[in-house]
């Protein structure tokens, strides 16, 4: 008995799943960040005296100069501008919208770095660069980076 | 009474019915021994069965349970706190379970509210020259009196002066302020689950005395934190648990693809390396120590010999579904008919066989009724005899 | 066998305590812990590295990409970067990349990572992920096996390959306690040896529980540096003198009625071989082993000694592989003290480095350290052996 290479009548697919019990620690910076959305409504970062930077969110090091920045909180706006943009044009389960919706880099007032979070109240249509945007909190929390739930245009 | 970071063994069975959860346990039938050594130490047996519970202190080494845990009273004391490592007490011996083990695992959580420290007045009353606070104390010259009745009660005086504060276990005529009330009245308001002005307002506090010194008294200590509850006080460190569940496809290829067409008509086939002649189980594509293809197949088995057995106790998630095992299964490495003697195959073994297998037994395939071309058509081997 | 185009030498070793519980650190963190130790202990910054080699095992945790986020931790910006994951073994391979990337030439300074956190996942759970889907997923319990104890109580007994297992297990508990940075310090008396080895609950057959390794987070990280620039930067540097990684097919299909050779033992021999070594018992002062549990360890100190029969067994029992022994394995107290497992294989020659400056603290052998050996192990019988040495005097093998 011999196998041909060009006969795929042998080939065949196993279908099954990986699931796996994960568990992850957010640290100390992670947890204050998160806590200050949750109980404050407050965007912390951290300042980088040496290189005169603001980044959020907030990190142990300066991944420059690796100054450490644990101890060089700043308090940011609520507010900030959309420097990028994306929208989000299909559905999967993952996904924490319905498409259409719009996925943008926001630099909030204060900050050096922009992060990506979601832009609400405004057609997908007229989202554009420049926007300036205020942060809505959510009621209930997660304790994940979605206690800010999304922004909005100003 | 022996204590171990504030807390007695007994106190940890005195509180099993509080702390007993009954509609978790509906379909749980157990009996758990706890063998307690050391000073303080003791035997309990506690019955869990249909949602009810009993909790038996007995004379001497609790056996016919379905399992016993042994500890010495510090490790048992320190894991239910919280304050030892469970899984290092129990992987260097310093606890051990006999019988079951998955019933500590699997029932304990669901059957109990976990133990939280009892808190006793005399406590909080003896720590208050550590929680003392100098600097909020400039000029405070005053002589508060506890006067706690009950359970964990008693008299003292805590005396303030010249920013010192000393303790003593009498109560002075001359005091600033007497409060009196039960003993757990007081350690409550020190929990933050009663508020002063109401248990003022509602009679369960006594003040004799100067009211206002009483109330000043409050920011001269630190507030109490009880031995086992100081990590619920630590910060607050965020984390979090999910289970991703991905679906995934993986193709056979053509070679492991004859091997399932094979299982399908109840027969193995083994790939024969064309240059060392050696057969590989299952097949594969190419013969790695020679790396040439192997284009031959042969049918060897369907029966084996045992070579070596794993039997499997510690229950794991089965990553093709996500759900904990059954233990303990069976691992059998074996060489079916026909193959190279250094080719071993394994599979599971029926489940009857645990206690008879032995390397070097025959035995023979069992297959599924219904055959689809999968692992599955495969049900087990068992003993042939 | 494997030229280098120049010497390599270690100048840098960090490490962040082994433990169950970093709850306070996220992964980067621990990373950067690791890197600030190693710059710390090379007397160097980040600019003087020009490339670094990052690991883990996969699966364990809940993110992936680490090598890409971790830059925040590791330094990495703006630095030529690769990523090596090797299951178990990956601590290994990356220093064995970064020595070959040093000694090709391509780069001076080299920092290679390796980490893991291991309670942010399911560690047996990730394993059986490893294994065909198509065939032995559904059996395997992660590393979980009880086939060499099986082995080894079927060659020497019952009674004496359970006490032998244990007596190692314990030695290696001894020289954990002794590292302060070792993850589980139990404290264990070789009077206890009898009732552990009958009553630690059985995890797969007379595996138990005692005897495997744990599950542990941490982070390595060692510095590597060509001669002429690891002289110049370091007093003591040690010298990574050969190293060599064996692999074979699936290793479940290998227990039948004869057993192949190990890849240990090819790996050894191989090795041995082509450096003239004769007597490895003898030539080396410390050898740091990759020993998943007791049973592993004792097994195959057989198989990478290249010794015959009982000798392995015979040597532990005489104490030979205690830290004033003949050739002391582990101080560090080995992987069933401390495994973050894309960090573990790299502890090994970590340890076996700082055995060779005499700065072990307080697990250092007190005789002459000169010649050590330290492995790797991962997936189905992954090998890597690598020979380190304090002088750089060692003769080149004719045709070897």
């Amino acid at each position: 008995m011999e196998i041909s290479y060009e006969d795929k009548k042998d080939c065949k697919v196993m279908t099954g799943k990986m699931a796996l019990p994960n568990h992850y620690f957010a640290g100390r910076l992670g947890s204050k960040f998160i806590i200050a959305l949750r109980d404050e409504n407050k965007i912390l970062g951290v300042k980088c005296e040496k290189c005169d930077k603001v980044f959020v969110p907030p990190r142990e090091y300066c991944e420059r100069c690796m100054s450490k920045l644990d101890e060089c909180w700043v308090e940011l706006s609520n507010e900030g501008v959309i420097t990028n943009y994306t929208v989000v044009n299909y559905n999967d389960k993952h996904l924490p919208r319905r498409a259409p919706y719009i996925l943008a880099l926001i630099k909030v007032d204060g900050a050096d770095t922009p992060f990506p979070h979601i832009v609400e109240g405004i057609d997908v249509e007229d989202v554009e660069v420049g926007m300036k945007v205020k942060a809505v909190f959510a009621e209930e929390t997660t304790n994940t980076i979605r206690d800010l739930d999304h922004f909005e245009p100003v | 009474m022996a204590e171990y970071f504030g807390t007695a063994v007994e106190d940890i069975f005195n509180t099993m019915e509080e702390r007993f959860l009954s509609e978790g346990t509906l379909d749980v039938d157990v009996t758990i021994g706890y063998n307690i050594s050391g000073e303080g130490g003791g035997n309990w047996k506690v019955t869990i069965k249909e949602g009810t519970l009993k909790v038996e202190d007995v004379d001497g080494e609790v056996t016919d349970c379905t399992a016993i845990l042994n500890a010495n009273a510090e490790t048992f004391v320190g894991v239910t706190l919280g304050k030892l490592d469970a899984g290092e007490a129990f992987s260097s011996g310093n606890i051990k379970v006999d019988g079951d083990l998955t019933v500590l695992v699997a029932v304990l959580p669901k059957a109990f509210k976990p133990f939280k420290p009892v808190i006793k007045a005399s406590a909080i009353v003896e720590s208050v020259e550590e929680r003392f606070r100098p600097e909020k104390a400039e000029g405070v010259d005053i002589k508060i009196g506890y006067d706690l009745s009950g359970d964990g009660g008693g008299q003292w005086t805590v005396v303030v002066k010249d920013q010192t504060c000393t303790l003593k276990e009498v109560l002075d005529d001359d005091c600033t302020v007497i409060m009196r009330m039960e003993a757990q009245v007081f350690v409550d308001l020190n929990q933050g689950k009663l508020d002063g002005g109401t248990a003022f307002s509602s009679g369960q506090v006594k003040v004799d005395g100067d009211i206002g010194a009483a109330g000043q008294s409050a920011s001269l200590f630190e507030k109490y934190v009880a031995e086992g509850a100081a990590e619920e006080e630590g910060e607050e460190l965020i984390s979090l648990k999910c289970v991703p569940s991905i679906n995934q496809r993986y193709a056979t290829g053509p070679t492991m693809g004859k091997w399932f067409d094979g299982l399908k008509e109840k027969k193995f086939f083994a790939s024969k390396c064309p240059q060392c002649g050696r057969t590989l189980v299952p097949p594969r594509e190419i013969c790695a120590q020679c790396r040439v293809r192997c284009n031959e197949f042969v049918e060897i088995g369907p029966d084996a010999t045992v070579t070596l057995i794993d039997v499997v106790y510690y229950a794991s998630p089965d990553p093709l579904t996500g759900k904990i095992r059954e233990t303990p299964y069976t691992a059998l490495f074996m060489v079916l008919d026909g193959v190279s003697r250094d080719e071993s195959f394994a599979h599971d073994l029926n489940p009857k066989d645990i206690d008879r297998i032995k390397p070097g037994m025959k035995v023979r395939p069992v297959w599924a009724e219904k055959r689809t071309g999968s692992y599955k058509d495969l049900l087990y081997f068992e003993i042939a005899d | 066998m494997a030229k280098k185009n120049r010497n390599v030498g270690i100048i840098g070793i960090g490490q962040t305590e082994y433990s169950s519980h970093k709850e306070h650190q996220n992964q980067a963190e621990m990373v950067n812990e690791a890197v600030r130790y190693a710059l710390e202990d090379a007397n160097i910054t980040l600019d003087d590295i020009d490339c670094v080699v990052h690991g883990n095992m996969e699966l364990f945790e809940m993110v992936f990409q680490p090598d890409m986020w971790h830059s925040l931790g590791s330094g990495a910006y703006g630095k030529d970067q690769f990523r090596i994951t090797t299951g178990g073994t990956t601590g290994a391979s990356l220093v064995c990349a970064a020595d070959n990337l040093v000694a090709s030439g391509m780069y001076d300074v080299v920092m290679a990572i390796g980490m893991e956190k291991l309670q942010e996942g399911h560690t047996t759970g990730g394993i059986t992920n490893m294994a065909d889907p198509l065939w032995f997923r559904h059996l395997q319990t992660g590393a979980l096996t009880a086939t060499t104890a099986t082995m080894m109580m079927e060659e020497f007994g019952e009674e004496r390959a359970k006490k032998a297992a244990m007596k190692y297990r314990i030695l290696m508990d001894k020289h954990a306690c002794l590292n302060p940075r070792a993850h589980r310090r139990f404290g264990l008396e070789y009077d206890q040896a009898d009732d552990l080895m009958n009553t630690s609950p059985q995890l797969v057959g007379e595996l138990r529980l005692i005897h495997m390794c744990s599950q542990s987070d941490g982070a390595c990280v060692m510095i590597l540096a060509s001669e002429k620039k690891a002289k110049k930067m370091c007093k003591t540097p040690v010298w990574i003198r050969d190293h060599i990684t064996v692999h074979r097919e699936e290793t479940f299909n290998n227990f039948g009625i004869e057993m192949p050779e190990m890849t240990h033992h090819y790996a050894a021999r191989k090795l041995f071989e082509r450096n003239g070594i004769k007597d490895p018992v003898e030539y080396f002062d410390v050898f740091e082993m990759y020993d998943p549990s007791a049973w592993w360890g004792l097994d195959w100190a057989r198989e990478f000694l290249l010794l015959k029969d009982d000798e392995h067994i015979k040597l532990l029992e005489d104490g030979e592989f205690d830290l004033d022994g003949k050739l002391p394995i582990n101080p560090s107290g080995g992987v069933t003290a401390s495994n973050p497992i894309g960090a573990t294989a790299m502890l090994r020659p970590a340890e076996a480095a700082m055995q060779l400056r005499g700065d072990a603290g307080p697990q250092q052998i007190k005789k002459k350290v000169k010649h050590a050996l330290a492995s790797g192990f991962g997936g189905t019988l992954w090998s890597v052996l690598m020979m380190l040495e304090k002088d750089l005097d060692w003769q080149e093998v004719e045709n070897g």
